[in-house]
């Protein structure tokens, strides 16, 4: 029973204490709550985008073959096709058709594909929301589209296409292989590029490796490949974010030293008394461990819920900047929420650990001293 | 019952500014009594009560408390006894600015882990026998100086300790405020409680109230020595 009472009551002075320095700990309260409002904001950041990737390379084929004309990707002719599907341990080759279309009106990029399964009749087009918003197109409207040959033709918007993660679907038209073909001047007999179905994910590298020499004009992707590709792209992103927080978790760490190491006059003076009057070492450092817990707890959650508001529900205006030039299609980007606790305890460990033990260490020093310092004002 | 025996204390011992401030003193202090230390200023009386008071440890001799001796207790058990056996007023009052006169007397209980609402009403009881139930709320930097002795000695009671030790306690009162002070201290000693006191005060060391006066000089007892 007493522990639990006694502790109730030095929180109880603790809480009382704090409120008696509501400048300095105010201030305190703000600046920590910045930093970790920062740091979590990179962190659910990040670990958004991570997600978004994740997501676009889980529906990305095993293997892709490319054909190479003078160092570029170009179409590449479907009778490689059969001489593909006769290497053992494949199981299936198709063609896939996509490209990009430039919007001059909008000034936006879309991304073309036509779906595996045919989706919807000649003359329709499924769209993506970054899309339906840029055109200001919905279900049965149609498109205008500039063909490659410089008629002009119009696509009804048969369908918006849900909106399970922005970043794979935001840009995207899907449409029928004859509109597509019409639209760029593809022919028939070619596609933009091959998927090949493997039996044995384990056999991916071989088959690449025969394919090369088969088709040496060729250019065999696994999706390994396109990971590390994504991984450097995000990497970089969050490299500049990165570079932000250091900066901000160097200027938090000498505003907390100061405050926290430094122990006014008066606060030693206070410790003297406490002494005193008989609270014990373990006493007086139990309330500097509350009070250092204060502080940190009420920033870390206040940080927390701030950097979850600012990433997924404003979208991250703060990191507008790094993310400009992903693409115009993004002026509302909004990234799927997601909470990764296991990096919440990261940043737990980071920033309230330090703090309770740059404010325990100088009380520690201070609630050695004999009592009797006390009697000699 | 205090005793002291062959108690002496140098403080930075072993370096260039080694001081002797006690030099043997064999004292005994009886219970239910007043006492005072009196003597020039830098005799030993405040390192004296400190020692006696469990709050620093003599450099050499013993202290044996109600038959127990506490010279070489670990902090932790030292620091239990002299919260319990020990109440203090101290010369500059030593509150803590900024939270209320309630809290301040109620501190030295916090470490004993008793109920907050029990450690409350017994605080509130007490500051209502000094006639201070109006201020509880109030934060002590805003009480007069005979308000501020009283929450003072309203703190030193909240353990109900058996032992009062006061350092020089009219030293920054005026006469009529030091006669209230002494009336207080009577009014303890009636209840049972042995009474301690360091002051160079005439009006302290031939107060009633006082039954013997132990005078010091260079960290020695000159006068009123030995046994009670
Ligand atoms: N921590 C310390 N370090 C060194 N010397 C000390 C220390 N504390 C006290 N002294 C010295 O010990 C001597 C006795 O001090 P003490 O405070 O006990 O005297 P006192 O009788 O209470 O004097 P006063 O009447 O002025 O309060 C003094 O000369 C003082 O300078
Ligand atoms: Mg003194």
């Amino acid at each position: 029973m007493g522990g639990v009472e006694k502790q109730r009551c030095i929180i109880d002075f603790t809480l009382s204490s704090l409120l008696r320095r509501k400048g300095k700990n105010g201030a305190l309260l703000v600046v920590y709550t910045l930093v970790v409002f920062l740091l979590a904001s990179v962190m659910l950041f990040t670990q958004a985008i991570r997600k978004e990737a994740a997501a676009v390379l889980a529906d990305a084929p095993e293997l892709v073959v490319q054909r190479i004309v003078a160092g570029r990707h170009d179409l590449i002719p479907l009778d490689y096709m059969g001489k593909i599907g006769a290497i053992r341990g494949v199981r299936a080759v198709s063609g896939r058709l996509w490209g990009y279309y430039y919007d001059p009106l909008f000034g936006a990029n879309y991304t073309l594909v036509v779906p595996e399964e045919q989706a919807g009749g000649l003359g329709e087009i499924a769209v993506g929301q970054g899309v339906a918003r840029s055109s200001m197109a919905s279900e049965g409207n149609i498109m205008p589209f500039h063909t490659h040959d410089g008629r002009l033709v119009s696509l009804t918007v048969a369908r918006v296409l849900p909106a399970s993660t922005e970043l794979v679907s935001s840009d995207l038209i899907l449409l029928t292989a004859e509109d597509f073909r019409m639209l760029f001047g593809v022919p028939a007999g070619v596609a933009t590029d091959l998927v090949v179905a493997v039996a044995n994910p384990a056999e991916v590298p071989t088959i690449a490796a025969k394919i090369a020499r088969l088709l040496p004009d060729t250019r065999p992707i696994a999706r390994s490949e396109i990971l590390r590709t994504y991984d450097a792209a995000f990497s970089w992103r969050s490299g500049i974010l990165l570079a932000i927080l250091a900066g901000a978790l160097l200027a938090f760490l000498i505003f907390a030293w100061d405050k926290a190491t430094g122990l006014s006059a008066e606060e030693r003076r206070e410790i003297g008394i406490l002494k005193a009057v008989g609270w014990e070492t373990g006493d007086v450092l139990a309330m500097k461990f509350w009070e250092g817990s204060v502080i940190s707890l009420s920033a870390f959650l206040a940080g927390v819920v701030l950097a979850y508001l600012h990433v997924f529900v404003a979208a991250a205006p703060l990191f507008e900047p790094v993310l400009k030039g992903w693409s115009v299609l993004y002026p509302r980007f909004r990234l799927t929420p997601s909470l990764d606790f296991a990096q919440l305890a990261v940043l737990f460990f980071l920033v309230v650990v330090p703090y309770a033990v740059a404010t325990i260490v100088p009380a520690w020093r201070a609630a050695t001293v004999d009592p009797d310092a006390v009697m000699r004002g | 019952m205090i005793e002291l025996l062959d108690v002496h204390k140098t403080f930075n011992q072993g370096k260039p500014n080694e001081y002797v401030a006690l030099r043997g003193i064999t004292l005994a202090i009886a219970s239910c009594q007043a006492t005072v230390l009196k003597g020039p200023s830098g005799s030993g009386k405040t390192t004296l009560l400190s020692i006696l008071g469990g709050m620093a440890r003599p450099s050499a001799g013993r202290i044996i408390l109600s038959g127990r001796e506490i010279t070489s207790l670990p902090e932790r058990f030292l620091t239990d006894i002299r919260r319990r056996t020990f109440g203090f007023i101290f010369q500059q009052f030593n509150l803590i600015r900024g939270i209320s006169v309630l809290e301040n007397v109620m501190l030295p209980a916090y470490p004993c882990g008793e109920s907050h609402s029990l450690l409350r009403g017994r605080a509130l009881a007490l500051l209502e026998l000094f006639g201070l139930a109006g201020r509880a709320a109030t934060r002590v930097e805003w009480l007069s100086g005979g308000e501020m002795q009283r929450v003072a000695i309203a703190r030193a009671l909240i353990n109900d300790p058996a032992v009062i030790v006061a350092d020089e306690p009219t030293a920054h009162l005026d006469t009529k405020l030091s006669g209230e002070f002494l009336e207080f201290m009577a009014r303890l000693k009636g209840e049972g409680k042995t009474i301690i006191m360091a002051s160079h005060d005439p009006l302290v060391c031939e107060a009633g109230v006082v039954e013997r006066v132990v005078e010091m000089r260079d960290g020695r007892v000159v006068a009123g020595g030995g046994a009670p």
